[in-house]
């Protein structure tokens, strides 16, 4: 009898937790990384639309910088060739591949700020002085929307794999998504915090 | 790894940030008593003449984070600026920071980056505020500082006070849009059942009538006299810089 009890007590606490089983929630959180993702790929966006002008202003002053010059054209070009799909956010090796375009780009982008350290008069140029702020300013802006991704997709991935939302996520394919790692997260924010100067 | 256990330990000794009690938030004294008073004031009429919010933070130091991430945790604390327009604006001063964190930081919401740009957020710090402080005059550049910002904010198109976006839960034209034709109709009811007592008889329209009304006009703001963020939102735009 009492065992009857006990059986009927844990089918009823069983129901009582599929109730839960979370689908709402994971619409919603799944909406959310969506849009913190758009927010970084528009910031990177942003980052690739300053370059042509940061290129020629460099150009004028320190021609010579050939080589620094190029790699920063051939980062872009490779980073913005590489076309962000929403798959990139389902597939880890596409999503590795865009924070490594995008990396490659953030080290050439900084070693070209390095370099124009050497030449005052580009660093007194107004143009120069504006798209320097904007491209600290846009650096920043990615720093802040890779976090709020990195946040969004932690949220969503323990839903994805705690019982009993990862029974709901089975059912209805929701799939573990990919962030950005530590190591990365680390060398990209540090790579272009190249100190402007004042 | 290591860099992760690293990362959580600092997590645990993050700069603390103040809640948000007053339009300049002052606790390390840089400023005396009058001139917070004084700044305060002006920030706080540019609030009841716009809406816009703008805020000054005085601390002693950031450390271990930079400006700028203190900054936006900061923020993203306060939700400075009206809701749907992002028309919020921190100035932090973190007095005693290292080099390499930076001491001045602008914190320009989302709403306001159309003319307060990256660009105008460093040449305030570099040009208007930074001569100030070089001199240990922190009202006057903290003052002339706020007003260059105020002026840019002023030649950004932002929705005036009182009218926001129909997206919040305030009051407009739109959302009211259907308790006046409401209003209209229970108001013909009203004039046919006086002329037709009979028909209608008193069947409940003026309390039904009344319901409708009131859940419309009691979706007004509160406008309460304590100072909080109106839910703005920020994306790290602004600038950084030192004096």
């Amino acid at each position: 009898m009492k065992q009857q009890l006990q059986k009927w007590l844990a089918i009823a606490l069983l129901a009582l937790s599929m109730t839960d089983c979370g689908y709402n929630d994971f619409q919603a959180k799944d909406e959310q990384t969506k849009a913190a993702w758009s927010e970084v790929v528009n910031q990177y966006q942003r980052r690739s639309d300053l370059i042509p002008n940061l290129v020629n202003t460099v150009k004028g002053y320190a021609a010579h910088e050939k080589e620094t010059l190029e790699a920063v054209i051939r980062a872009r070009s490779a980073a913005t060739s590489f076309q962000i799909t929403p798959e990139v956010l389902s597939n880890p090796d596409a999503f590795k591949k865009f924070q490594e375009v995008q990396g490659h780009l953030s080290s050439a982008l900084s070693r070209l700020m390095a370099v124009s350290e050497r030449y005052p008069n580009l660093k007194a140029d107004m143009i120069f002085r504006d798209l320097q702020s904007q491209l600290e300013g846009t650096e920043n802006r990615i720093t802040v929307a890779r976090q709020r991704y990195i946040v969004a997709v932690q949220e969503y991935n323990v839903l994805a794999r705690s019982f009993p939302t990862n029974l709901t996520a089975k059912i209805f394919n929701y799939e573990v998504k990919p962030s950005f790692t530590v190591e990365n997260e680390k060398a990209i924010s540090t790579a272009p915090t190249v100190n402007f100067g004042k | 790894m290591l860099a992760f256990l690293l990362a959580s330990a600092n997590a645990q000794e993050l700069a603390a940030i103040p809640p948000l009690t007053s339009h300049v938030m002052d606790s390390i004294g840089m400023l005396n008593q009058n001139q917070r008073d004084a700044l305060d004031t002006v920030l706080k009429d540019y609030e009841t003449r716009t809406g816009s919010q703008i805020a000054v933070l005085l601390v002693r130091s950031t450390a271990p984070e930079g400006i700028e991430q203190y900054s936006i945790r900061v923020a993203d604390t306060w939700k400075l600026g009206r809701k749907g327009i992002d028309d919020g604006v921190i100035l932090v001063v973190a007095r005693d920071n290292p080099k390499a964190l930076r001491r001045l930081r602008i914190e320009a919401g989302r709403g306001v980056q159309g003319t307060l740009t990256d660009a105008q957020s460093k040449r305030i710090l570099q040009d208007v505020i930074a001569p100030h402080f070089r001199q240990n005059d922190f009202y006057g550049g903290l003052v002339a500082g706020v007003s260059a910002i105020a002026s840019l904010l002023d030649q950004e198109k932002l929705p005036k006070r009182h009218d926001q976006p129909a997206s919040s839960e305030s009051l407009s034209t739109d959302s009211l849009l259907p308790f006046i034709l409401s209003a209209f109709f229970i108001a013909i009811a009203f004039s046919r059942m006086r002329r037709s007592r009979s028909a209608f008889g008193h069947s409940g329209w003026g309390k039904t009538g009344g319901i409708v009304l009131g859940s419309g006009v009691g979706r007004g703001r509160n406008s309460g006299g304590r100072f909080s963020g109106g839910g703005g939102g920020f994306d790290g735009g602004g600038a950084s810089g030192d004096w």
